[in-house]
């Protein structure tokens, strides 16, 4: 096994250019689908975000005391949907009016702070923010009597579920795509590499190489190529994203979870150095078997 | 050594070799001459299983090679030295590097290598020349480096296709002298050539083709053929 590591590295040295202009068309794929990979994750992200985000108000009717206002968030705060839950009062309502709506002010002080109805704000726990578990949360609120109108934005979510659904199909189908042109250019270009390299394969041909003897080194070179390539897209895709990315997120404050602009998950990130790797080895194999059985 | 018995090679426009049979001895040196377009190269290449014949049998060392499988191929190339008239070096590596190419693929240890490729310069009149780089070198030297590597294994045939056509007169008749002599340590050599010069200062039976036909030396002398 030593020897045809001996030779994909004397292969290496010798062809350092065609070593480099391999490595960097693999680098320049992988930084392509990891800049994709990222757009798509922090999308997901955002939008999921979007879904955690959605809040229940429910409104009291206006004969329910202040006591039973209180009395039904300590009920909905025990309920195991329930993240969090928050007690609007009239007051509280109408300061919030007039501190973001000062032009409302006249008009309140008229029909009197009662005229805004008591609320519960209510956060519900992931796993609870779906249409359709909305839709149930809202009806035990409504079977209580105590209010007069549930509001959850019901379009909203479903909007930010289609979209997230589409999102994720859309990503799926544009990443195997960009896969394949990444494999085609990277295909491409280690087959102009392999020709240029023709002389050798054909002088081991004519001293009796096997198949196996020629391909294996270049099969090696892929390797480590792809290897190379693949860290240094990653080197690349971090610091874009620390960088770039980063300085955009302050620019535009965008709604993003709690982790902020998030970086690719680990395995993802594996999954790119395989890519890499993978591409380096099978288009070194396809060019160099292509290229033996025209030799004869 | 080698025979072929009725060999066709056909093109899609035309036949290369037209029913050619061919007895040569072993340790014999043979000369395959004719005009450009005779079949010279043709008849080296099915040798070294570079073409394969459109019909007939060839047999070297008593083995069926027409009938020979990509995989076998390797085995029969290791037992036969190729040289060309383009030299085929590679000009980045030294004159050892480009020797020893053929010994790795037998696998042979570091140890061997170091031995054998000196010895076998020394026989080509490259003692010391090990670490240059075969691009630098005269058109000469680059065929003897060719020739060391071709039987830097010891093979029992070797095959010379236009082996001085890129050299002047003094250095082809080097090289002819070299293949002379490994020639005389009873290595089979084939040389093909259109050089009447040569092949009258260095007299061995000669192979006559004229448009794929084998029109003279079928047989050596005294050979059955």
């Amino acid at each position: 096994m030593i020897l045809p590591f001996r030779r994909a590295l004397r292969g290496l040295r010798e062809h350092t250019y065609l070593a480099m202009v391999n490595t960097g068309v693999i680098t320049a794929a992988i930084v392509l689908l990891g800049v994709y990979a990222l757009v798509v994750v922090n999308l997901q992200a955002v939008v999921s975000g979007w879904q955690h985000d959605v809040h229940v108000s429910a409104y009291f009717e206006n004969s329910v005391s202040a006591e039973d206002q209180a009395a039904s968030r300590v009920e909905l705060a025990g309920r195991a949907e329930v993240k969090a839950v928050e007690l609007v009062t009239h007051e509280m309502a109408a300061a919030w009016m007039r501190e973001r709506m000062p032009e409302v002010g006249p008009m309140l002080d008229e029909l009197g702070e009662e005229a805004l109805p008591a609320s519960l704000e209510v956060t519900l726990n992931d796993g609870h923010t779906s249409p359709a578990a909305m839709d149930t949360f809202a009806a035990s609120l409504r079977e209580t009597g105590r209010f007069s109108e549930v509001d959850y934005g019901r379009e909203w979510v479903e909007r930010a579920a289609g979209f997230l659904r589409t999102l994720t199909l859309l990503g799926a189908v544009l990443g195997v795509i960009l896969i394949g042109a990444a494999l085609f250019l990277v295909g491409n270009t280690i087959h102009l590499v392999v020709y240029a390299r023709r002389d050798e394969l054909e002088i081991l041909r004519l001293v009796g190489a096997t198949d196996g003897y020629i391909v294996t080194p270049f099969v090696i070179e892929g390797a480590l190529e792809g290897l190379v390539g693949s860290v240094l897209a990653l080197v690349a895709l971090e610091l874009v994203h620390q960088g770039v990315m980063s300085k955009l997120h302050e620019a535009v404050p965008l709604t993003f979870d709690n982790e902020g602009f998030r970086f690719l998950p680990g395995g993802l990130l594996v999954g790119l150095v395989l890519v890499a790797v993978g591409t380096g080895v099978l288009a070194a194999f396809v060019a160099v078997r292509r290229f033996l059985r025209r030799l004869a | 050594m080698i025979r072929l018995y009725h060999i066709v090679k056909s093109y899609a426009e035309r036949d290369a070799l037209r029913d050619v049979s061919v007895h040569v001895e072993k340790g014999e040196m043979v000369y395959i001459t004719g005009p450009s377009g005779a079949g010279k190269s043709t008849m080296l290449k099915l040798l070294y299983g570079a073409e394969r014949p459109t019909s007939g049998k060839m047999l070297l060392g008593g083995v069926d090679v027409s009938k020979m499988s990509t995989q076998q191929l390797p085995a029969l190339r290791r037992n036969m030295g190729v040289v060309f008239q383009d030299f085929k070096l590679l000009p980045h590596r030294s004159v050892a590097e480009n020797v020893a190419m053929a010994l790795e693929v037998i696998g042979a240890p570091d140890d061997s290598i170091r031995r054998r490729v000196p010895a076998v310069l020394n026989i080509v009149g490259l003692k010391g020349r090990e670490d240059d780089l075969t691009g630098v070198l005269s058109g000469g030297e680059k065929q003897r480096v060719a020739i060391a590597r071709a039987i830097v294994n010891d093979p029992a045939i070797l095959l010379a296709d236009e082996p001085t056509g890129n050299l002047d007169g003094a250095m082809a008749v080097e090289v002819m002298e070299i293949l002379q002599a490994i020639n005389l340590r009873g290595t089979t050599v084939l040389v093909a050539t259109h050089d009447v010069g040569l092949m009258d200062r260095f007299p061995y039976r000669k192979l006559r083709f004229v448009d794929g036909r084998l029109v003279g030396g079928a047989a050596p002398k005294g050979g059955r053929g």
